[in-house]
């Protein structure tokens, strides 16, 4: 058994919202590939879990998340992707679950969200912060490089299915997941990309997702998954509900979204869903975690009309 | 990118001399008509060129296949569109405050491949000539593409996809959120949001003041606009450019053919309430955007709550349609194909189950 000093001075660190040095997220994220990749595309998790949608980088919202939740590793967690991109603490952020990860392998789950990819987090912000927080692309490349490795979907107890985004036509059952190779960088179309884009819809069967990838779904089609598989419940996140969690589908889909006021701007609660020892359902919500002024980001004017 | 476009200007006397062979000469009507088709005689130039031509003018042949005047009927005005293409959808084009339909051209000769395309000169715009240029509210200008509509495919239109950049943003999604087209398959929204664009209403007067406003050929509006920022493709601003200047006689030198800053009282009401309105409107919608941090909070949540495509165009200026013309086109098209809009609409609609394809 290694000593976790390291770690557990590591993980201190990043509690008070300070990176890591760029030799030590290299180790760090080394060392999670090495357990991530013996992890499946349909993780098994126990109960009891605290299971936890979009993050986005707000990492005071994270510790007061953790404040709400209990501590890693006195409860579990399960984390349903989203971690970087939009907050000022992409970097802080992932870091500190990765290495919890590292730390606590039994008792933190951390799936894949869509922003866990190179291409979009060249868009919304991880690249940029990396950049800036470590004077080169170093770090983002070593993130994105184990993101190839997160699990796409959990399964708590055989019964609820968690995962980012949701459903996908080329998918009918848990063994078509397992079948996928998923090491791989998120791709624009096909089953593993729909799992991490879908949306539950109200209309009936399968849509063309407005998002511009995935698929929505309608209830027979939750229904008839939830079924074929043997779930109570499919719970994701990767959309923002104003209250932190929300039910649809006849309570065959629940959404969980973790990033409250997500990008300082949209004024949501944020919530968790407790998965207690007996398979009981409890959700938190939780406002903004107080906190100083925000970085500041300068908006340039648009030269709108000219 | 931009640097290249910053070097010194050498042989200023003999792009001078460029200039005088090349102006055509100056329409007595000009007030009217600022630019009729004199353009016609320059040729399309091949795409090497010596720096001496570098901003010398560009006909819209070379990317629309027609151009046409839309009468509107019972009324004096009179819209002038560009079109190209011959099957597919019909992307619906409204240019931003101050440019015109050409600033489409070079997208549009990508878009014709597989779609029509339709460029309409904007009220107070391009070569477009009605009975009021100034009246930009954004009531008339939603009539005007009512009208144009109807004028050029009667009661029975093919599908249309609305595009709009900037000001035809607004314009577009006013259109689209009437729900009166009922041919309307799409929507593409080009850099403008609510939040940022109401924000920066305050410094458009001094903004617009601070353009040059006389330019001794068009050649130096080109060059202007390209240097100055405004337009990053130099060959979209030789296509385009030309068609946003007028030759004032009496200070004997091109103006600006918009008097954008007469228009004031109009602004506010374009966007006012834009985010809302965008989200309301029911078929699919595209948001394209040069910088993710101008999305304010109803459009933040939208997007979070997957009620619309996004898509931030990198490494361009707030005319993404010029500046990245490739990318804008396939785009449009990708959009299209993906939304399975077809000349007659949304081809399967809603539904479907693609062929297993588990790996």
């Amino acid at each position: 058994m290694p000593s976790h000093g390291d770690l557990d001075r590591q993980i201190a660190h990043l509690m008070e919202c300070k990176p890591l040095a760029e030799a030590e997220v290299k180790t760090l994220c080394d060392q999670a590939r090495a357990i991530l990749v013996e992890e499946w595309n349909v993780q098994p998790v126990k109960c009891p879990v605290t299971v936890c949608g979009d993050i986005h980088g707000q990492f005071y919202d994270l510790i007061e998340l953790f404040r709400i939740g209990g501590n890693a590793p006195d409860t579990n967690y399960l984390f349903m992707g989203d971690y970087v991109d939009r907050g000022y603490y992409s970097v802080e952020t992932v870091t500190l679950l990765v290495a919890l990860k590292v730390r606590y392998r039994d008792r933190i789950t951390i799936l894949r969200g869509n922003h866990e990819s190179r291409q979009i987090t060249q868009v919304y912000g991880f690249y940029d912060e990396c950049l800036r927080k470590y004077g080169n692309a170093n770090v983002w490349k070593y993130f994105t490089d184990l993101f190839d490795y997160l699990p796409l979907t959990a399964l708590i107890e055989s019964q609820i299915f968690c995962l980012h985004g949701g459903l996908s036509p080329s998918l009918d059952t848990l063994d078509n997941i397992r079948a996928l190779d998923r090491i791989q960088e998120v791709p624009h179309e096909g089953p593993m990309c729909d799992l991490l884009w879908s949306d539950p819809d109200d209309r009936c069967g399968w849509g063309i997702s407005p998002r511009g990838a995935g698929y929505t779904f309608g209830q027979d089609i939750a229904t008839q998954f939830n079924h074929t598989n043997g779930l109570t419940l499919i719970s994701r996140a990767h959309q923002l509900v104003m209250e932190g969690y929300n039910w649809c589908q006849e309570k065959n889909v629940v959404t969980v979204f973790s990033a409250p006021n997500y990008c300082y701007r949209c004024g949501n609660m944020a919530a968790i869903l407790e998965i207690g020892e007996n398979m009981d359902q409890n959700f938190l919500q939780f406002d903004p975690a107080p906190r100083q002024i925000e970085p500041d980001t300068t908006r340039k004017t648009p030269d709108y009309f000219l | 990118m931009d640097s290249t476009n910053l070097s010194s200007l050498p042989e200023e006397s003999l792009e001078q001399e460029q200039e005088q062979q090349q102006t055509p000469p100056k329409p007595q009507d000009s007030q009217k008509k600022p630019l009729p088709s004199a353009f016609a005689s320059v040729p399309v130039r091949p795409p090497t060129q010596s720096s001496l031509q570098k901003y010398s003018p560009l006909d819209w042949s070379g990317y629309f296949d027609e151009e046409k005047d839309v009468s509107i009927p019972d009324s004096n005005d009179v819209f002038h569109v560009y079109m190209a293409g011959t099957e597919g959808a019909v992307v619906f084009c409204l240019h931003g405050g101050g440019y015109s339909g050409l600033s489409f051209a070079l997208s549009a000769s990508k878009i014709k491949e597989k779609a029509r395309v339709v460029a309409m000169d904007m009220r107070g715009h391009g070569k477009s000539s009605t009975e009021n240029d100034l009246d930009l509210s954004i009531e008339t200008m939603c009539n005007d593409v009512f009208a144009v509509v109807k004028a050029m495919y009667g009661d029975s239109p093919p599908a249309i996809v609305l595009v709009g950049h900037s000001m035809g943003g607004s314009v577009a999604v006013h259109v689209a959120a009437k729900k009166t087209l009922r041919s309307l398959a799409g929507l593409v929204v080009v850099d403008v949001v609510e939040g940022t664009a109401m924000a920066s209403l305050i410094h458009m007067q001094k903004i617009l003041s601070s353009r040059m406003q006389h330019f001794s050929s068009i050649e130096k509006a080109i060059e202007w606009s390209v240097k100055g920022g405004s337009l990053r493709n130099i060959d979209s601003a030789r296509i385009s450019i030309p068609s946003t200047l007028m030759f004032d006689e009496s200070k004997n030198c091109y103006v600006y053919r918009s008097r954008l800053e007469e228009t004031e009282q109009y602004w506010k009401g374009w966007y006012e309430g834009l985010s809302d309105k965008f989200l309301s409107c029911p078929v699919p919608k595209l948001l394209l955007l040069a910088g993710t941090d101008r999305l304010d909070r109803s459009l933040t949540i939208g997007q979070m709550q997957g009620k619309f495509q996004m898509v931030v165009v990198r490494h361009t200026g707030h005319a993404i349609q010029e500046d990245s013309p490739d990318e804008f086109a396939t785009l449009i098209l990708n959009f299209i194909s993906r939304n399975r809009i077809g000349p007659h609409g949304v081809e399967i609609p809603g539904l479907r189950r693609p062929l297993h394809s588990q790996s």
